[in-house]
Formats: C-alpha cells, structure tokens, sequence
C-alpha cells in the first residue's frame, strides 16, 4: 500500500504544483515566524529578531528545490518545465529558431534520405533465406582479358559436381533475354531469365503462389513450365488468384505458369519478371568454351568463404588439365551475394555518407555558433538563475533540453524534407546498379532520424552548455546589459567553429570538383563512336520462326533497304552488340603463318557480326584500307574489319591488310578470312575501360550463334522522331515481330554514366549546402563581431578612422578565419581524397585545378560573407554608437 | 550559537521519526524538541529538516496534515504512519544493536 500512497504523492506533485508549491512556502514561512517569535520572546527587538531569524535560515530557495528533489518528481517536472521554457525562448527569437532549424533540417534530412539508401545497398540483409550464406561464382579469365567472366556450362556442372563447400549451385543464364508474350492483350516484351530448377531452393525463397520448379522440368524436351514475379503478376494478370495452371505464350511456345514468387522478390537483378527452366542439353553442359552462365551458390554451414575459394580453385587446377583447350588459365572464385550487388555502388554511398556528415557536422558548428552568440546575451539571466539557488547541472540541462528541442524541431523538418528527397534520390539511380526495392522512409530511418537529431542537439548544444560552469556570477551580474559580455575564450571558440566550417567545406568542395572534373572527362572522352543522332532498336529473331541462316539475313537485308530509305536516314547498320551493351562477346581466333599459342595464350578477340554500314552509322574511324561494300556478301571472299588494337597485338606492328585468320583449327580446311581494313578502337564494356582486340564480320558470311539485333539508325535530326518509321518499316517485313529497346543511343552513354553522374551531382549538391552554411556562418560571426565592436568602431571614427579603416578592421577578421580554415581543409582534403582515387578518371587525386578553383570560390563567397557586415561597420555612427551600451 | 553537530542522514531520520512518535509535530517543534530533549547538543539545522520531512513523507513513514499551531497559525503537523511505526522499531533495534557494538568496543580497547 505504501507504494500507492507514494505514487500518489508524486502525481500530487506532478500535477497539482501549485498547491504544492503553496504549502511549501507556507510550511517554511511558518518555521521563519516561529522563530522570529521565540527570539522576540528572548528579548530581542523585532527587526533583530528577523534579521538573525532570516540569516540562520539560510537560502530559502535552495532549501525548497532540495525538498522538490526529495518528491522525486524532479526529473519529469524538470523536463516539462524546461521544454516549456525552451519553446518559450525559441519563439521569442523567430529568426534565429528558423534559421536553426532550416541548418538543421537541410543537414538532417541529408543524413536521412542517404541512410535510407545506405540502408538497403549496405546493411539490409538481402531478401533471401540466410543471405549471409549466399555467393556468386565467377571464372577468373583474366589472362584473356576478363578477371569476371561469365562461367561456361560445363565449368558450372563440374564445379556442382566436385566441390566439397557448396550445399547447391544453381545458375542462370546470363544472357540479356526477354520474352515476347503474347496471348490476351498487346504483345509485349518482358525480360526474364532461364534458370536452373534449383534456383529459388538455393535463394531459400518459395513461390507465395503454386509451386517451385522440380528437376524433371528441367530436363531437354520437357513441358514447358514459367514462373511469375509478383508484378508481373498484378499488372499483366490483375493478381489472378487461380493464374496457376494457366498457359501462356512466350516467344511463340506455350508455357504453363506454375507459380508467381512473393512480392519484393528479384533475382538476379529488378528487371527480370519472369523465370523459365533452362534445360540445358547434354552437349551444353560439357560445353567448356561458351561462357554465358551467372552462378550463385550456397555455403555449407561453417564453411568459411576462404576454404570455398581454395576448394574452387584445387577444382580449377584439375579442369585446367582435362581441358587445355578450352580451362587453360581458367581460374574460379566465390565472393559473397552482397558485395556482389552492392559491389559498384559500395564506395560511391561510403563517399556520400562522409559528405552528409560532414553537412551535418557544418550545420551543427553554425547552431552551435549561434547559441554560443546567444548565450552571450542570457549571461546575465544565467547568472541569476545560480544566484537565485539553480544548481550548474541542473542550468546545464536546461540549455541542453533547448539544444535537443531545437534539434528535434530540424529533425521533423528534416524528415519532412526526406519524405520528398529520398524517393527522388532512389529514382536517380538507375536499376542496373543495385537492388533498391523498399527504398522508403521506414521504421529503421525514423529511428536513425531520432537519434541524429537528439545527437546532433547534444552535440551543438554541449559547448555552449558547458561555458555555464564557467561563468563568474558576480562579474556578469555587474555587466549591465551584457553587451560587452562576451570574454574572449567565448570569440576564441566562435572562430573555432567557423573556422572548422570553412574547413569541412573545402573538403567536400574539393571532392565534389574531382567528381565532376572526372564525369567532365568521361564525357568528352572519345569512345570511338559517336552516340548523338544515333537511334537503336533491338529486333531479336525469334529462333522457331527463323530457324534457317537465309531466312534471318533475308530479313536484315530487307529491313535495312527500307530504313535506307526513310527521309532523314543517313545510315542505318545491324550489329551483334551495340556498345556499352556487351562486355564480352568473343572467340578464338588462330592468324595464318603464325604458330598456334600454347593453351592459355590463345587470341580471343570480342567479335561483332554487322552489316556493311553499321561502322558508318556510328561514324567509327576508319584507320586503314576499306569498310564493307555491297560485294561483300555470301559467297565472296570471306572478310574482316579489325580494330587498332588487334592490330597492334596479333601482327605485331606489321601491316595485316590482306592478312587472314580462320576461327576453326587450321589443320583441317580452314575457313579463311581475310582482314581488308582497320577501325579506331571502339569502348564496347564501358566508357571508362578501354577497349579489347575486336573484330567485324559480316552477318551474310559468319552464322555461328551470335546474332545482330540491335539495329542502329544515324539520322540528321532527332533519333526519336524516326523511331516511328523505323519500327513501321520493321513491321512491314515482318508484322509480328518484336521490337524493344528502342531509344536514342546516348542514353546508353548517360546509363552508363549515370553512377557518376548521381555520386557527382548528390555530391556537389552537398558541397553547395556546405558551402552555403559555411558562409551563413562566416557571416554570422562577422556581423555579431560588428554589434560587439560598435562602441570602439565608433571611438575609431571619432579619431579619424577612415571608412576603408573600419572595412579593412572587419575584412581582415573574416579572412583570418578563412585562411586557416583553407589551409586545415586544403590539408585534410589532400589526404582524404585518396579515398576517391578509383572513383575518378583522368583527373589525379591531388588535382591542383580543381583544389585550386575551390578556395578560390569559397574565397569569392567568403569576401561577400564579410562585406556586408563591413559596410554596416563603416556606417556606426560615432555619436549613436558612443552612447550604445 | 554553537556550531551544529553533524547528522548522519540515517540518523537524524530516526530522531525525527521518534520525536513525531509522541504526537502529531509541525518542523519547527520537531527541531525544538530534538534540541531540548538531547540538551542542546543536538541542533537541526533548517536546511537538513525540510527535504527530510519530505523525503520520509514521501516514503511513507509519515503523513502531513494542516492544523492550528499553538499560537493559532495554520502549520503543517506530521504523523507517524503505521509502516513508519513499524520502521521506526526496527531501526530502533538495529541503533541499539549498533551502539552496544560501538561501545564494547570502546571499553574493551
């Protein structure tokens, strides 16, 4: 029972303080009264008797605030009444509250919608049964020029059946494919993967609808049996409930869908919607040439992924013997699903964590620097607070309780801003990079939220806090209007403050200069191509359709003799693969008169199958000797274009025009083919990696498995305009084939770019911010000197000061600040940058430019910070500011 | 005025709890009589009395009521409480225990 009387007390206390409050006060008013009586009984006179009464009684005030402690509701009532008080203070001074909270929320809404995004690519587990357990598996071919290649079928089963760490491989085919569905509604082109049966059991994830693939469905031959993702099943099927067991087309084929996974689900990237057994044939699995498998793996439990690459490698060792040819230099290694979806993105969102701290960390210094400002001006208000019995701590918490309000006020600002700003930056990083499925302000981002803003309240709060302690009662009661007040350790820490601000600016400054001087590169980098008025399209063949070589060529020859002639056509051309679609795309070649190169060493050149204008659509150089012509057709002399770089590497320096080289083994009847012209190197894999030996065959001569489908049209106007032509034009040979894709070719160059061009723009944006707060804070520091220094400014004038005195007095102050600022940033930013080094290109980490374009820019915006603080300074009016204080 | 003999905190509250023992008190009596009763050796100082009060109020030893003072002034009389009493017997005991200890000690060196 006691423990309700005690509770009750307390809500008492809590919330009926007033009579509380009453009774304590009449309590001690009457100990006072008795005493005073029992001395004037004593003899004393009553003045006396108070006076002796009232200085035995000590500190009435402290003694109360002890007796509230004791109540024990303190902490609660204390909180209340600060929040109270602070709200209070803050709306008295709306223009500083906005301008604190504005710094805040950009800062805080920054960190946030960064966070969100981190916290899908970086930390999230991926959304797979122990995801922690899941790898990728790579061939190591990087003696031919691909360290990541795609693994042959046959590399993948012997691996599946020898290896000793993995529970189950499964596999996918890495091929870009779509499928044409057709049926009810439009015909439309969906991508999706053949895979392996075992799939979705190795992932861990089950279907939420129907069931998973079984082996026998992937065995050549068998019915034909497709899996929905959860979209594809809403949109294309409205959410079907009874879907399972329907058919559909698929590239002309009846499938049965089987089942639809859960929503969220993808794999191997957020493109596919739609999976399909593979049914590899017999043939196709001891196939050891033909890389075009993505194979992801599950660890045994406790298996280390150390012990699963040596494992994979000892495999490696003995496939290189049994298969020269084909595993010579072959290599094989796992690494973990995570690093492999975030791998590309990982150092671009660390480098943008970084720039969002240090905003924040900007942000805080400008808050800090104006409470400091302020707290100047409440000193004298402080020091009464102690005087009247308030204990340091119990002031401190106070001052921290309105830093921490203040705080929260920008974090609710802040989260505001990135309800908006986190969907928008998830939308400028295109699909191919990382899996962002669930990018949106959740439970763990609110929580993050709370936790910076009650931070980064402590954290700008503190100092300011702490100068309490320090505080010299006596002096700062004397100091009138504490006007003067502020001592010179409080301008000491101020310019400390700003000082860091103009340094944490130059760092992300300087960052942000590299990031751009690299795109700036990249972009006016000569890819070998030219992209802009290029139209592409992919017109793949579907194969049951166009089973026969004269068939497929018939059909090119006739779409390009129509798209010739569209009106504002100048040349249109087949390929394989346009650039940037393909990294990879080769075959072996053996050059006559020349020994066969040992295993291991064997000329493996990206192959593109085109037609005699491709080369002019794409306005590549030619370097030496001619491009196809209309002779060059099936039954001619079988011929070649190369590319510089094959020239340089196979004949050595030697001129190759009229050379040959056969793709087949030269000891039974080669097929010769004879090189009749050399092109400029083109960047096929991306345009930051330089290009490999290449070659160009025309598709009427060469039929061995790669087929050109991508169509690209150079046209004088707007790529987009033809479009319509074009496809026209396309369906007039054949109404039902499928085109997709289709889209200028530079947006394939901004695609490729896009990674940098998001990392170069957030991270500029951020150094805008920074850049901005900085400036308020060189600002802020300057004008409060001049209010500070009106009195001796003004004594300065009245002596003869000239304006250009007074101006040089305030300038100097704010390039004191910036110079050491610079020199800290300039330091910090030259060792700091080396993290970027492979985030940039033709542009050094040390880059005297771009470090030396922005001081200067911080430098413009700093003289502009200081200039109006300083023309209010040449304006104090000696008379008025004599009389200020 | 003599300088106030230190209290322990624990003991004083035992002084208080006994004193208010004999009848509802209001704090100025309760630092009389303590004074009186251990001639003048004894002195509450003011600023210790309060929180005590209210701490042992809030514990629950003691309850506080209103009534009129002897010279007829609304004062805040406390009352021992019924766990109080039974608290104040055993710190009673354990003062005893104590001090007997302390003592045996003292004659016995």
């Amino acid at each position: 029972m006691r423990w309700l009387k005690s509770t009750s007390h307390r809500f008492r206390s809590l919330f009926r303080k007033n009579v509380v409050e009453r009774e304590l006060d009449q309590e001690l008013r009457f100990h006072l009264e008795r005493q005073i009586a029992e001395y004037v009984v004593a003899g004393m006179s009553r003045e006396e008797a108070r006076r002796t009464a009232l200085r035995e009684f000590g500190g009435v005030e402290q003694m109360k605030e002890q007796c509230r402690d004791e109540r024990r509701v303190n902490l609660i009532e204390t909180l209340l009444q600060d929040i109270r008080y602070g709200v209070r203070t803050l709306r008295k001074n709306p223009g500083f509250t906005f301008f604190a909270v504005v710094a805040l929320a950009l800062g805080i809404a920054a960190n946030t919608a960064i966070f969100s995004i981190a916290d899908v690519v970086l930390l999230r587990p991926l959304p797979y049964r122990d995801a922690g357990r899941l790898v990728k598996v790579w061939e190591d071919s990087a003696a031919y020029g691909f360290p990541r290649d795609t693994p042959a079928p046959g590399n993948f089963f012997d691996w599946k059946a020898r290896n000793a760490v993995f529970e189950d491989m499964a596999a996918t085919s890495g091929f870009h494919h779509s499928f044409n569905l057709t049926g009810d509604g439009n015909p439309e082109e969906i991508p999706g993967k053949r895979v392996t049966a075992n799939l979705f059991s190795v992932l861990g994830v089950k279907p939420a609808l129907g069931r998973d693939f079984r082996a026998e469905d992937d065995i050549p031959g068998s019915a034909h049996v497709a899996i929905l993702s959860h979209g594809l099943w809403l949109q294309r099927f409205g959410g079907d409930p009874q879907i399972v067991g329907k058919e559909m087309h698929l590239n002309y084929e009846k499938y049965t869908v089987i089942g639809v996974m859960p929503r969220g689900f993808q794999f191997p990237d957020r493109e596919a919607q739609l999976w399909v057994p593979a049914q590899f044939t017999k043939e196709q699995l001891a196939n050891h040439g033909n890389h075009f498998l993505n194979v992801v793996a599950r660890l045994k439990p406790g298996i280390s992924l150390k012990t699963a690459n040596a494992n994979l490698a000892t495999i490696a060792k003995q496939l290189e013997k049994e298969h020269p040819e084909e595993n010579a230099k072959v290599g094989a290694y796992a690494i973990p699903l995570r690093e492999e979806t975030s791998g590309d993105i990982r150092p671009a969102i660390l480098v943008l964590v970084g720039a969002v701290c240090f905003v924040l960390l900007i942000a805080c210094a400008n808050v800090a620097n104006l409470l400091l400002a302020r707290a100047s001006g409440r000193r004298r208000e402080m020091a009464l607070r102690l005087t009247l019995g308030a204990s340091c701590g119990r002031v401190i918490r106070q001052m921290l309780t309105e830093s921490v309000l203040l705080a929260t006020l920008g974090g609710v600002a802040g989260l505001l801003l990135s309800f908006w700003g986190t969907p928008f930056l998830a939308s400028l990083i295109p699909a191919g990079i990382a899996p962002l499925s669930g990018t949106e302000v959740n439970g763990r981002v609110l929580l993050f939220t709370l936790v910076v803003s009650i931070a980064t309240g402590m954290l700008f709060g503190i100092i300011p806090a702490l100068r309490v302690s320090e505080l010299d009662l006596v002096d700062s009661l004397k100091q009138g209007g504490g006007r003067s007040g502020l001592g010179s350790g409080g301008r000491r820490l101020r310019d400390a403050l700003v000082v860091c601000e103009v340094a944490l600016a130059i760092v992300l400054l300087s960052g942000a200069a590299l990031m751009i001087r690299s795109l700036e590169n990249l972009y006016h980098l000569d890819p070998g191509f030219r992209a802009d008025h290029v139209l592409v399209m992919r017109t793949p063949l579907p194969r049951q359709k166009y089973e026969e070589f004269v068939r497929r060529t018939a059909f090119y020859d006739q779409v390009l003799e129509r798209v010739d002639h569209i009106p504002g056509v100048i040349a249109a051309g087949y390929t394989t693969w346009v650039p940037l679609t393909n990294t990879g795309g080769a075959t072996g070649i053996l050059v006559e008169n020349q020994p066969v190169p040992p295993p291991g060493q064997r000329l493996i050149p990206n192959v593109r199958i085109v037609s005699k204008d491709y080369i002019r659509a794409l306005r590549m150089k030619l370097v030496k000797g001619r491009l196809f012509d209309e002779h060059d057709g099936a039954g001619t002399q079988a011929v070649a274009l190369i590319n510089e770089t094959i020239a340089r590497e196979y004949w050595h320096g030697a001129n190759p025009i009229g050379r040959r080289f056969t793709r087949g083994d030269p000891q039974e009847k080669p097929e010769w083919i004879t090189v009749v012209g050399i092109v400029g190197d083109v960047h096929q894999a991306g345009l930051d990696i330089p290009a490999r030996p290449e070659m160009y065959l025309p598709y009427q001569q060469q039929d061995f498995g790669f087929e050109p489908e991508y169509l690209a049209v150079w046209t004088s106007g707007d790529p987009m305009l033809l479009a319509e032509a074009v496809r026209t034009e396309v369906w007039t040979v054949d109404k039902e084939q499928p085109v997709a894709g289709v889209m200028p070719l530079e947006n394939l160059v901004d695609d490729n770019l896009a990674a940098r061009r998001v990392q170069a723009s957030l991270l500029g944006g951020f150094a805008g911010m920074a850049l901005l707060l900085a400036s308020l804070g060189i600002y802020a520091v300057l004008s409060f000197a001049v209010t500070q220094r009106t009195q001796e400014i003004g004594v300065r004038v009245a002596l003869g000061a000239e304006p250009g005195d007074v101006l040089h007095l305030v300038f100097s102050q704010g390039l004191k600040l910036f110079l050491i600022g610079a020199a800290l940033g300039l330091a910090s930013a030259l060792g700091l940058s080396r993290t970027l080094t492979h985030l940039l290109y033709g542009v050094s980490a040390h880059d005297p430019v771009s470090f030396a374009s922005v001081t200067i820019l911080l430098a413009g915006v700093t003289l502009l910070a200081c200039y109006i603080p300083a023309r209010r300074a040449t304006r104090v009016d000696p008379m008025v500011a004599l009389r200020y204080e | 005025m003599s300088k106030p003999t230190d209290l322990v905190q624990g003991t004083l509250d035992l002084l208080i709890l006994k004193t208010v023992a004999l009848e509802p008190m209001h704090g100025w009596a309760v630092a009389q009589r303590i004074r009186q009763v251990s001639g003048n050796v004894l002195q509450v100082n003011q600023g210790a009395l309060y929180p005590a009060l209210h701490r042992l109020e809030q514990q629950g030893w003691i309850q506080a009521e209103w009534g009129e003072s002897e010279n007829n002034r609304r004062a805040k009389y406390y009352a021992l409480t019924k766990a109080g009493k039974k608290y104040l017997q055993h710190e009673e005991a354990n003062w005893e225990r104590l001090s007997t200890a302390i003592g045996l000690v003292l004659k016995t060196v």
